[in-house]
């Protein structure tokens, strides 16, 4: 059982993207809202939303209301029912996905995350050749230049420049002075890579589809390959040839980019022309690869899979299944996909359905009403999540623990 | 409920006794004196003799955090052969390949039926241990615990080069200690991968830090005099700069001098020890580490012996591991700079009998374990899984106590590195009782962990059981019964009981007032807050398992 113990006035953690803003002050307001007082004039829209009070739902069968109980006793016996079901979505923390996992191993049912797709792309390149990256408090204390590939970062992670670049102190660099690039991409909101001083951004803009060419020029410029071209991708190759100076030329140069946003077939090529990029400016100067973005826990789901199970979770047919198991904690914006087959839902009680699915149960969400544990996008950082308003639902492990029991 | 173990062939060194015949009696999970006559006996089992040890304690194996589940993720390919290759008496020989990274249920489950009931991930990165302790502790039926790596840090840097006094430093170990839920302290290539992140590509045990302007040598005193005074038992645990490099002996010999006399504990020697002769400029240095070892009373080593076949190595040492990048096989690899804290590095290797280098590694691991005299200052590591899997230890040991099948498996090696050993002149046959040393006795009392490791009255009822063999690899790999913590778990070799082992740490005192400067940095430089940073035991011990354990308590 985790206890919610819901806080008064503190600092709490928001498990809306992968950067995990732990410096978030909260203090509760007469009304019971919550009021956020962010550390800085970033206003992060997705932490606003995250933390708004959720409503109250009871669980429903086919539409219709009935207990808690009522629906775990429906959503096992259609599991009992059923030869081959799938967890799908996936969205949960680690105490939620142990649970899953465990009823997955149960009832011999598949898995896959909401986010597998985008996530594919950087297990390939981590399968075929690896990497060399770095981490967020490494890129706040080192980076010279930082390079965002393909991404503006802040459509996904709204306060990177604030908390990574932008910094008032770092270590080892000065931080106003550090050199901003964006290379390639569609509508990317640019402003905040302009500098405290005013020093706009470096902007090399090509289109989404062009960034395999552009990123194996990239590569090969930074091997000393010679190229026969004068532009690559609608970019001037001496444009590129300039950029390839400042990465060899910086201190620690990063290169950033988001799985999500390198959308077209075969991105695990570009990402891989990346992450070479990054091998071979190692063999004289630093460089490192940041891989940014993350969300719905996908991280933390990844890598708990990994050391439960011994692999990483990977794409699947949800259509091979005839059961789908749909886990949805943190956000109800990310709608549920149609289903043919019959559908047991568990998530956040603010979920909104196109049709009613077999069984909904709504349950706490980690961070908002849960306690929970979330890994950081960078991978290593794993933080505690604190609830921040009290609850009468019971969380993911509970209710799928209740439903474990009454498979036996 | 009182369990007898009768007739039982005792072989516990911490209590000198090699193969006593005794029964002994289990209550509550310790081992107990003859209760009186008129008690109830629940269980009896008779062993007719059978070899009875205390739990195998591995005091270094990387079970768990970061770099062990990259590897994992790295390498699906070790994981699609498990159910083919890995029979289920896991019969080691030097052509069978085991999956070097398996997942949390299969690190437990293969752990327990050998007979090991504890075991120590040793390198937690402050930073990442809330990780290490979440795969740990879904690691079942044996007990768990870990050393945090300190000295790469940029807090830790800071402090020394700004020439902080003495109590700063012990103050920063100690609340490490706490913060991380460990038991030890490890240092990384001291000052190196830091010195990485400054481009550096090799630094020496007197060479500078470009930023920071000190030497592995500050570094290595600075942290083992802290060790030392905070009166944690557990030596520091110094993983030589120029890992694996030819020539880097002198480094190691150097390293035991910087020790000024302070206990110390050198491991994964076996990569340490490689000096520069011969055509191809890789050698043995075993003899001269060897003889160093038997020298300094002071320091102790484990081995990280290689064995052939297919493996990854997973390191903190980025600095070092980039340059092994290069030989990775399969061709991948991760390195990564992580938090100010520290960085790991993950290549997959294969040791090959017929490669020259991997070769006269094996053989030099070897040297070291029969010419180091005192068992209780050498231990029993593959590394796990950088020189091997962990899964390998019954053929380790067979390597040690049977001659003739060790200069069998020597004899199939590269000749070029047969004649550069001199290894089948070693005529060493190391004993049951010395086995339950390095693996048991030793271990326990190397680590603090004062009630494992023996079979004393009061201790914790950690024992397993063989039948003696002679095909000491049979004997060592499938134990007839396995105990963890007075309850039967591994009958014949496998598992017949589900627990959940503890988690065991040490938390010296120390002034709260280091928090002040902690707080300053996280708050400047760091991107998470300072009281997420530290670990409470209630995110460790959940539902009753891994229960968390402080030592420092129980020391004298």
């Amino acid at each position: 059982m985790q206890i919610s113990n819901p806080i008064k006035s503190t600092h709490v953690t928001c498990p809306a993207c992968g950067l995990l803003c732990d410096d978030i002050s909260a203090a509760k307001l007469a009304s019971g809202e919550l009021e956020i007082t962010q550390s800085d004039a970033h206003r992060c829209e997705k932490l606003l939303k995250f933390f708004k009070r959720p409503s109250q739902r009871s669980a429903e069968v086919n539409g219709k209301q009935v207990s808690i109980a009522e629906a775990i006793a429906h959503a096992a016996q259609l599991i009992k029912q059923h030869q081959s079901p799938i967890f799908s979505g996936l969205s949960t923390d680690l105490s939620g996905f142990r649970a899953a996992y465990q009823l997955a191993q149960r009832s011999r049912a598949a898995m896959v995350h909401m986010n597998a797709k985008s996530s594919a792309r950087n297990t390939k390149v981590l399968q075929s050749t690896g990497w060399q990256t770095t981490t967020l408090t490494e890129v706040k204390n080192r980076a010279d230049v930082i390079v965002c590939i393909g991404t503006d970062v802040v459509s996904h992670n709204a306060r990177f420049f604030e908390r990574a670049v932008w910094t008032k102190e770092a270590m080892f660099t000065d931080p106003s002075a550090r050199q901003i690039i964006y290379l390639g991409g569609e509508g990317l909101d640019t402003a905040q890579g302009v500098s405290p001083n005013g020093v706009p951004p470096k902007v090399l803009a090509c289109a989404p589809q062009n960034l395999p060419e552009v990123t194996a020029a990239l590569r090969a410029l930074i091997q000393d390959k010679p190229l026969k071209a004068d532009r690559v991708g609608g970019i001037a190759l001496a444009d590129l040839a300039a950029v390839v100076e400042q990465l060899k030329s910086a201190k620690y140069a990063v290169l950033v980019w988001i799985a999500k946003d390198l959308d077209f077939p075969h991105a695990e090529l570009t990402i891989q022309n990346i992450t070479e990029s990054v091998v071979a400016l190692n063999h004289h100067s630093r460089a490192m690869g940041l891989s940014l973005g993350g969300s719905d826990g996908d991280t933390t789901v990844n890598y708990a899979h990994t050391w439960l199970d011994g692999l990483t979770l990977t794409e699947r047919d949800e259509n091979q299944h005839d059961l789908v198991v749909w886990v949805n904690s943190f956000s109800p914006d990310k709608t549920m996909p149609a289903y043919a087959q019959p559908v047991i839902a568990i998530g956040h009680p603010d979920t909104v359905f196109a049709s009613p699915p077999a069984v909904f149960i709504p349950v706490a969400t980690p961070g908002l009403d849960s306690a929970g544990t979330l890994f950081r996008v960078d991978s290593s950082v794993v933080l505690p999540l604190k609830p921040v308003y009290e609850s009468a639902l019971p969380t993911l492990a509970e209710v799928l623990a209740q439903m474990e029991a009454q498979l036996a | 409920m009182i369990t007898l173990l009768k007739n039982a062939k005792v072989i516990d060194p911490a209590q000198g006794k090699d193969g006593v015949k005794e029964d002994i009696y289990i209550r509550d999970g310790r081992i107990v004196t003859k209760p009186s006559d008129s008690e109830k006996i629940n269980q009896i089992i008779d062993l007719n003799g059978k070899i009875v040890m205390a739990g195998a304690i591995d005091m270094h194996s990387h079970i768990g955090g970061g770099k062990v589940n990259i590897a994992r993720m790295m390498l699906p390919e070790y994981q699609a052969t498990r159910n083919l290759t890995e029979p289920e008496a896991h019969i080691c020989t030097s052509s069978c390949t085991h999956h070097a990274t398996p997942s949390t249920t299969d690190t437990g489950m293969h752990y327990i039926e050998m007979g090991y009931t504890a075991a120590f991930e040793p390198a937690i990165l402050a930073i990442n241990a809330r990780q290490a302790h979440l795969e740990m502790g879904d690691t079942p039926m044996i007990d768990k615990g870990g050393y945090a790596m300190l000295g790469n840090d940029d807090y830790f840097l800071r402090l020394l080069a700004g020439k902080a006094d003495q109590k700063a430093i012990n103050d920063y170990v100690a609340w490490t200690l706490h913060a991380t839920q460990t038991i030890g302290i490890k240092v990384v290539n001291p000052g190196g991968i830091s010195a990485f992140k400054f481009n550096q590509r090799r630094l020496n045990l007197d060479e500078n830090n470009v930023h920071y302007q000190v030497t592995p040598r500050q570094i290595l005193q600075s942290l083992s005099r802290a060790v030392n005074e905070l009166g944690i038992a557990k030596p520091l645990h110094v993983h030589c700069n120029n890992l694996g490099a030819a020539g880097n002996f002198q480094t190691t010999l150097d390293t035991m001098g910087a020790s000024d006399g302070i206990p110390m504990h050198l491991t994964h020697i076996q990569f340490h020890s490689y000096g520069t002769e011969g055509d191809k400029k890789f050698s043995s240095a075993a003899a001269q580490i060897a003889q160093a070892l038997n020298a300094n009373k002071h320091i102790s080593a484990d081995v990280g012996q290689i064995l052939f076949g297919q493996t990854v190595t997973a390191s903190g040492d980025n600095m070092m591991q980039h340059l092994n990048a290069k030989i990775a096989n399969p061709k991948k690899s991760v390195i990564m700079d992580i938090e100010c804290d520290a960085g790991c590095g993950v290549v997959p290797f294969k040791y090959r009998d017929q490669n020259y280098v991997n070769a006269l590694q094996w053989a030099i691991g070897l040297e070291i374990f029969l010419s180091v005299e005192d068992p209780w200052r050498i231990f029993l590591t593959t590394d796990h899984p950088n020189g091997a899997p962990f899964t390998s230890y019954p053929h380790l040991i067979r390597l040690l106590m049977d001659k003739s099948f060790r200069n069998d498996a020597f004899a199939k090696l590269n000749l070029d590195a047969q004649a550069m050993s001199n290894l089948t002149s070693l005529n060493r046959e190391y004993s049951l009782y010395e086995i339950a040393t390095m693996t048991r006795a030793a271990a326990a009392k190397l680590i603090g962990l004062h009630d494992r490791g023996h079979l004393g009255i009061g201790a914790a009822a950690d024992i397993t059981v063989y039948t003696e063999q002679a095909d000491k690899e049979a004997m060592f790999s499938k134990p007839d019964y396995v105990f963890k913590d007075g309850e039967l778990v591994v009958k014949d070799g496998k598992v017949v009981k589900v627990v959940w082992g503890k988690t065991h740490t040490t938390k010296p005192a120390f002034d709260i007032g280091v928090e002040k400067g902690l707080k300053d940095y996280f708050d400047q430089y760091h991107t998470i807050q300072l009281d997420n940073f530290k670990i409470n035991n209630d995110e460790i011990a959940q539902d009753g398992r891994n229960q968390v354990v402080d030592h420092f308590k129980q020391s004298d």
